[in-house]
């Protein structure tokens, strides 16, 4: 096991949330925004509306700063917060995925030459010639969307790759086509939310209403047919994903509503804007584009809920321990060792004192235990943003030590939940450090149980003090 | 446990889909790539901000010129880092990650201070062009941020190669330090072997700039003569302040690695002294020299980046760690994709590069519609995709 980051209080999976949210809008902006440029450069060349030019000059110039700047770099971001929160769980992905990705990335320079070139050589070239650099970007940019959709849905839902380890086999996997086919749609939904913004801010009136109602048109019919997908991809869960998505608990309700509200509004943004392109200014386009980013991420963390407790579906727990065998690959699950060993003794980086539990250190050890296993979905501070533990310790009324092992007996009960890894005596420290997180003050806390509790006196005081 | 068996521990089990040997060249060649565009901003913007305090109408061009290409040459450097960022953790990953994490808010906080640098050097460049007055600290806290990125990716990277430090930095008594908010190692010689090529990588530039552009009727010739000159003093300064750095480095090295006898080390050395003697040529006529000191000034950067892998070798061998005996699960589908789209790739980016050079060369506006590269390189993406699905079927049936 690698050592452990933690981002006090936020918890080190929000960081990975809070850029991964931002990278969605310069992301989606650059794999939809050509398609709508290409078939506008190509109208003006063929109906000699050169005026039209004005309005990609702009677009392109919004796409270039803010796509191939922020976007990529938030890109980069997502992956460097995944590597220093959750290193197993990239790592795993990246040595199934290291020749799609390196393949992902030819396409990444194909795009950014693209895009410049396609920049600077508006009305410097032949309208042939540019209008083919437009189009190499918008394939390349959409096939770095193929590539990608098939490594996210391979974590969601490996199908056939568990068996066989193959590459393919878990690319194409259950949820792939309907996602790529969400995607994409979706994409040209977004292009025209985008080109709404900017043709918004165009002096020329008739080149503005003309941009506005096109891409208006361009957003309905994305926005149906992702739609209709999105109930594809749904039906494509796997079961157990499926069983998640229907728990309260995991996903609560206010998510597929703001998803749906999204929809709702953004729909009827498009039908005002084409029945009246003047009302399409700069606010409520940017309001529109907010609106879109709480669709997006609502959707995109119901898909990261539903795949728990895994980051590779029945492979990798999200604590980084591989939860099942794969003779295919010849890798053992990391269960049985460390029930074995234990797991302050299987990862390296411990405190040599507290490699061996005792009546002393037990509470230290359970909170390393805690910092290791816990730690990836729950803050362990009770002012944690991220289920903090300790008010889980309270909803489970976990006041004794012989309750809180017999939980952590039977995690895996919740199926959002991991198994617990690790000897009987660290389950025991664990517990005794989980009935310490029991919030103070609380009525429960000073209940006749207490008193039964295997917990000593000291401990507490230690707990006390190190608050 | 021993650093040894740790790393051994580390290490994917997944194994890596094909021989680790294809891993380490793509890495070494990609970092090549990455580092030439990191000098070009750092040696551009510090090019920039300087001529923009000079005063007369040569530097006044410069540094915008220079503005402009360094907010383009950034853009660039994010994109190619990703690559050997990924090979990196293919096959070092246990010091990869280690390193990472344990200066976890560093890497994080690099991402900010890169989309910070860029939107200073893009306001710079912005104010330049409306020739605004007292800009020069946009300019300055953009070379700042950039440099401070540069502190940081080479501390993660020296202190990964420390593996039986790393349980020292991280744990403290009985507790264990959470926060990453620490660099654990810095070797200023290194660093330094960095910042310096910089100047002299960016010295060629000007040259390539000043040919370049030498036979556009809209350009003034005896600038793009003093550019060139300008250039070519820069670049011979800094190689020679290159070389010196290079030898302080090789000497704090540990003296087991015998570098002497090391060929990479020999091999990377002496292009560093060929380019010096085509510089040296250059000097009394950059623009006849250009195109030799810009291969060899190529040459010289994957030497350095090679230099530097074997480097690697040495200190992660202290360990008995080798990337050679990585765990192989070969998968020769995926190898197979990643060849084809790579050849792809190069096709595609060599029409594209044809034009905007063909382009840049022309001040009025040129027909490239009769270049064969065009159709085809729209068909092979056609291709790829048509190959993809191909594939999906197959295993669907």
């Amino acid at each position: 096991m690698y050592p452990v980051w933690q981002l006090p209080v936020a918890g080190s999976a929000l960081v990975i949330a809070f850029i991964a949210s931002f990278h969605i809008l310069p992301s989606h902006l650059a794999t939809s925004a050509f398609w709508f440029n290409v078939y506008v450069e190509n109208k003006s060349y063929k109906e000699n509306k050169p005026e039209l030019l004005e309005f990609i000059k702009k677009y392109v110039l919004v796409i270039l700063i803010f796509s191939f700047v922020f976007g990529s770099l938030s890109g980069v971001g997502i992956w460097y917060a995944i590597t220093v929160s959750n290193p197993k769980g990239i790592s795993a992905v990246i040595h199934n995925y290291v020749w799609g990705w390196a393949s992902e990335w030819v396409f990444f320079i194909i795009e950014i030459l693209a895009i410049y070139i396609y920049y600077y050589t508006l009305g410097k070239v032949d309208k042939k010639t540019h209008l083919t650099i437009g189009l190499i970007y918008a394939i390349g940019a959409w096939i770095s969307m193929v590539i990608i959709t098939g490594i996210i849905a391979f974590m969601l839902s490996p199908g056939q790759w568990l068996k066989t380890g193959g590459f393919f086999d878990g690319f194409f996997n259950p949820t792939y086509l309907p996602q790529l086919l969400m995607r994409t749609s979706h994409i040209f939904a977004i292009a025209g939310l985008y080109a709404i913004v900017v043709a918004g801010t165009l002096k020329n009136r008739e080149v503005k209403s003309f941009i506005i109602k096109k891409a208006s048109l361009w957003g309905m019919a994305g926005s149906v047919l992702a739609a209709l997908f999105f109930k594809w991809y749904l039906w494509s869960l796997p079961n157990t994903a499926e069983e998640l998505y229907k728990m309260n608990v995991l996903i609560p309700d206010i998510i597929p509503h703001v998803v749906a509200a999204a929809f709702i509004v953004l729909f009827v943004w498009f039908i005002v804007v084409w029945i009246r392109p003047q009302w399409a200014r700069l606010i409520p386009g940017i309001l529109a584009i907010f609106i879109l980013f709480a669709g997006v991420f609502s959707a995109e963390s119901i898909r990261e809920r539903i795949r728990k407790p895994y980051v590779i579906d029945h492979y990798l727990y999200s604590n980084q321990i591989i939860s099942n065998d794969m003779p295919s690959k010849n890798i053992k699950s990391n269960i049985g060792d460390i029930d074995r060993e234990g797991i302050l003794h299987y990862s390296y980086f411990v405190p040599e004192g507290l490699k061996t539990i005792n009546n002393t250190n037990m509470l230290q050890a359970g909170e390393i235990i805690a910092q290791i296993e816990c730690s990836a979905c729950h803050t362990l501070e009770s002012n944690g943003w991220l289920r903090p533990l300790p008010s889980m310790v309270e909803k489970a009324g976990l006041i004794s030590v012989d309750t809180a092992q017999a939980l952590i007996g039977f995690l895996n009960a919740f199926p959002f939940m991991p198994q617990f890894a690790g000897t009987v005596r660290e389950k025991e420290a664990l517990a005794t450090y989980l009935v310490s997180l029991y919030p103070p003050g609380s009525k429960a806390a000073y209940a006749p149980e207490l008193q039964r509790r295997s917990v000593s006196a000291d401990h507490i005081k230690i707990v006390k003090l190190h608050r | 446990m021993n650093a040894g068996s740790m790393l051994k521990a580390l290490q994917d089990p997944m194994g890596v889909p094909f021989y680790p040997l294809v891993f380490q060249v793509l890495l070494v060649f990609t970092f090549a790539l990455h580092i030439i565009f990191v000098n070009l901003v750092i040696g551009g913007v510090f090019i920039s901000i300087y001529s923009y305090f000079r005063s007369g109408d040569y530097y006044k061009n410069l540094s915008k010129a220079f503005a402009r290409a360094s907010t383009i040459n950034l853009s660039l450097l994010i994109v190619l880092g990703v690559a050997p960022l990924l090979f990196m953790q293919v096959i070092y990953d246990p010091f990869w990650y280690t390193s990472n994490v344990l200066s976890a808010a560093w890497m994080l906080g690099i991402v900010f201070a890169l989309m910070a640098a860029f939107s200073f050097s893009y306001v710079f460049y912005l104010k330049l062009n409306k020739d605004k007055k007292h800009i020069g600290t946009w300019g300055i806290a953009a070379f700042l941020l950039i440099i401070l990125v540069g502190i940081t990716m080479h501390a993660v990277s020296y202190q990964a190669l420390f593996p039986e430090q790393w349980v020292k930095w991280y744990v403290n008594g009985s507790k264990v330090d959470l926060s990453g908010t620490i660099l654990h190692a810095f070797e200023l010689p290194r660093f330094l072997h960095f910042v310096v090529a910089s100047f002299a990588i960016t010295g060629i530039f000007m040259m390539l700039y000043s040919w370049y552009f030498k036979d556009r009727d809209d350009m003034d010739k005896s600038y793009l003569a003093w550019v060139g000159r300008a250039g070519a003093k820069m670049a011979v300064i800094f190689t020679v302040l290159q070389m010196v750095v290079g030898v302080w480095w090789l000497f704090s090295v540990p003296s087991d690695f015998q570098f002497y006898k090391n060929p990479v080390f020999i091999a990377a050395g002496v292009l560093a002294v060929l380019l010096l003697f085509v510089l040296i040529e250059a000097q009394s006529n950059p623009q006849k020299y250009t195109l030799p000191a810009a291969a060899l000034a190529f040459m010289s950067v994957l030497g350095m980046t090679s230099a530097r892998e074997a480097l690697r070798v040495l200190y992660t061998g202290r360990y008995d760690y080798s990337v050679y005996n990585y765990k192989l699960n070969l998968s020769y589908g995926s190898t197979a994709l990643f060849a084809v789209t790579f050849i792809m790739g190069i096709i595609v980016i060599g029409y594209m590069l044809t034009v905007v050079f063909k382009m840049g060369r022309s001040s009025k506006p040129v027909d490239l519609s009769s270049l064969k590269l065009r159709t085809w390189s729209v068909y092979l993406m056609i291709a790829w995709i048509l190959m993809m699905v191909g594939i999906g079927i197959a295993i669907a049936s």
